[in-house]
């Protein structure tokens, strides 16, 4: 269908903006992620994280870990298992091509220079800033903070399951700084 | 415009975010290229209201509403539990006026679905193209006897978030330990599956750090099962005690639970073989759907909105699209749609896309179903349940293979080792409720 709309719209002179967004599956779909992620992926805060612009390789990644049980979430899990693995697709390569928008947020400065002094095994991934150096990572640059934090405390509880390479790399962060590199990243433009 | 450029223009469009392109009218001046009226500005209508203006910026849109003010029914428990005042809930209109849709504050009077015209309290009419019927549920006030919506000054639902809301905090602040705080539940359907649930939870944990822990909840039940069983019971035993003799109790329908008269004057609540005597008494009526549905005669015999699965057209009339609260959906018990605010927003934008497709001559576009409804039980102890909804054969079909309420505790049972579910489960949901909870507001009204 969707191909069909595109002719339908060049051939038929319904060219008025907006249709296009009527008539695509994936961006219907995508449209039922707003509710929690925010419109066109950039989350309002307090827990949930921004999708919008993230890298699509890390997208579908962390999609089909929940799809097939390998990667711990509270809620996401049982949704993303009503979705096909081309529907999957389809969302991460929507979400990818959105701008990556930091949100703005009350950091505390002082958490933020200890939290940046504790992110050096985080920059060959995330880059200096939280600006993803790899496509399977996540940028980290005003991703929402109590979002971050909620995330590195899931890699460092051992009863859950968690992919063994991020789970490796967030132990080399001491807990007690954990809260200090959410405001760092969380503050970063 | 040559088609090739005309394609790369739409092409463009697509693959720019919403928000920056969208929100320029293409069509600022002029007659519109469509009529779309919106009756009720909660999340069905506000969130229809602005996705229709945003998918198509022809259309001319209009809002009405009695209100100027919104009140969020989601989180309103925990203005019970004084956790949090009404204001933090209330939004005005005033974002999805900026985007252009217009908002008129008045109260319908009456529709006719021939002529396609809406008259209002206020003397207008106006005419439509498509018509999005969004006035959520109203109560049944004599279902229960001894009830009116005077009585409800005394006996209070708090089944609309506002003064209501309000009346029932202010009762429990009042409530001496060792008081008794019923919560009447009225038979299914109901608006917020869990709700009376949670509030029984939030009333509880209000009790026992406010000075008041010999104080009773007693959930009187006309059901035999509720939303999220198994996780509120575990969730209430935990914090707060559960069962006879401990804080919270839950009476079903088949033990008597159904309260079927109340007395306003003694706070006494009857159910057919035995009374319960409140300090507070949280009367829930049975709902239907907003009397202008009713009033239009989109409601089936048992008051509820029937729909077409692949665009939310109604059942009945053409051109109508019943969203939210009023409108029923899924035939099986267990499987139909809940009244929620999420499952509204959702089938809000199916109505919003399968309208502006059909004003443009377009097929409509497969329509997508989610909900994910958040209950908070107590201090980080938050849990869900998500449904997803496809459509097959013009048929709502609940998605078995996903969906689901959150992993409880469960004792050892044959073969299968006991479960106790990492307790950073509900920790992490309590923190999801809240951005859930302004993700969606701000993508309804803003």
């Amino acid at each position: 269908m969707h191909r069909g709309v595109w002719y339908a719209l060049a051939v038929g002179g319904l060219a008025v903006a907006g249709i296009a967004h009527a008539s695509g599956t994936i961006e219907a779909l995508a449209r039922t992620c707003n509710n929690c992620h925010g419109v066109n992926g950039v989350s309002a805060g307090d827990g949930m994280p921004s999708i919008g612009g993230l890298p699509e390789g890390y997208l579908k990644t962390v999609m089909m870990e929940w799809k097939e049980g390998k990667r711990y979430s509270a809620t996401m899990g049982r949704l993303i298992k009503g979705y096909t693995e081309e529907e999957i697709a389809g969302l991460a390569a929507y979400f990818s091509k959105l701008p990556w928008t930091p949100v703005a947020q009350k950091t505390d400065s002082k958490l933020v220079e200890r939290g940046k002094q504790a992110t050096q095994s985080c920059v060959s991934c995330h880059g200096p800033t939280g600006k993803a150096a790899m496509p399977t990572a996540p940028n980290l640059n005003g991703q929402n903070a109590k979002y971050l934090e909620m995330e590195m405390r899931k890699y460092l509880d051992d009863s859950i399951p968690m992919p063994a390479m991020m789970r490796m790399m967030a132990k080399q962060v001491k807990p007690e700084d954990l809260e200090a590199v959410a405001h760092f990243y969380a503050s970063q433009k | 415009m040559n088609p090739i450029d005309r394609r790369s223009f739409i092409k463009a469009l697509a693959a720019a975010p919403a928000a920056s392109v969208l929100a320029v009218p293409a069509h600022a001046q002029g007659k519109p290229k469509a009529r779309v009226v919106v009756i009720g500005g909660g999340f069905g209508g506000a969130t229809a209201a602005k996705y229709v203006k945003m998918l198509d910026p022809a259309i001319e849109v209009t809002m009405i509403e009695p209100n100027k003010i919104y009140t969020s029914c989601p989180l309103s428990n925990e203005v019970i539990s004084g956790h949090r005042d009404l204001a933090s809930l209330q939004v005005g209109y005033d974002k999805i006026a900026a985007r252009g849709v217009n908002v008129l504050h008045d109260l319908v009077e009456s529709v006719d679905p021939m002529k396609k015209t809406v008259r209002t309290k206020g003397g207008k009419t106006l005419s439509y193209d498509a018509l999005i019927m969004s006035p959520g549920i109203d109560f049944k006030y004599d279902s229960v006897e001894g009830y009116d919506e005077k009585v409800a000054e005394i006996l209070p639902h708090a089944y609309k978030a506002g003064p209501q809301t309000t009346l029932l905090k202010k009762q429990l602040e009042a409530m001496p330990d060792g008081g008794v705080f019923i919560i009447s539940v009225p038979p299914r359907p109901i608006r917020c599956p869990p709700g009376p649930y949670e509030r029984a939870a939030q009333v509880a944990w209000y009790c026992k750090t406010h000075g008041k822990p010999k104080a009773k909840v007693l959930i009187l039940d006309a059901n035999d099962s509720h939303s999220k069983q198994a996780l509120f019971r575990q969730a209430w035993r935990e914090l707060y005690g559960y069962g006879k003799g401990e804080m919270i109790e839950w009476v079903p329908a088949a033990e008597d639970g159904k309260v079927v008269r109340v007395d306003p004057k003694t706070r006494t609540a009857y159910t057919n073989f035995g009374e319960h005597k409140a300090d507070v008494l949280n009367l829930i009526p049975l709902h239907h759907a907003g009397h202008i549905a009713l009033k239009t005669g989109l409601a089936n015999e048992r008051g509820w909105c029937e729909v077409v699965p692949m665009t939310m057209e109604s059942a009945v009339h053409k051109d109508i699209y019943p969203v939210g609260d009023a409108c029923i959906a899924g035939e099986l018990p267990v499987y139909d749609m809940p009244k929620s605010a999420h499952m509204a927003n959702t089938q809000a934008k199916v109505a919003a896309g399968a309208i502006v497709a059909k004003i443009n001559g377009l097929p409509p576009p497969t329509p997508w179903y989610v909900n994910t409804c958040y209950s908070l039980a107590g201090e980080n102890y938050g849990f869900s349940v998500v449904h997803i909804y496809r459509v097959e054969n013009n048929k709502f079909v609940y998605i078995t293979a996903a969906g689901g309420v959150s992993p409880a505790d469960a004792p050892a049972q044959g073969d299968k080792a006991a479960v106790k579910v990492p307790r950073v489960q509900y920790a992490l949901e309590a923190q999801y409720l809240m951005g859930w909870w302004r993700n969606i507001m701000a993508d309804a009204f803003a």
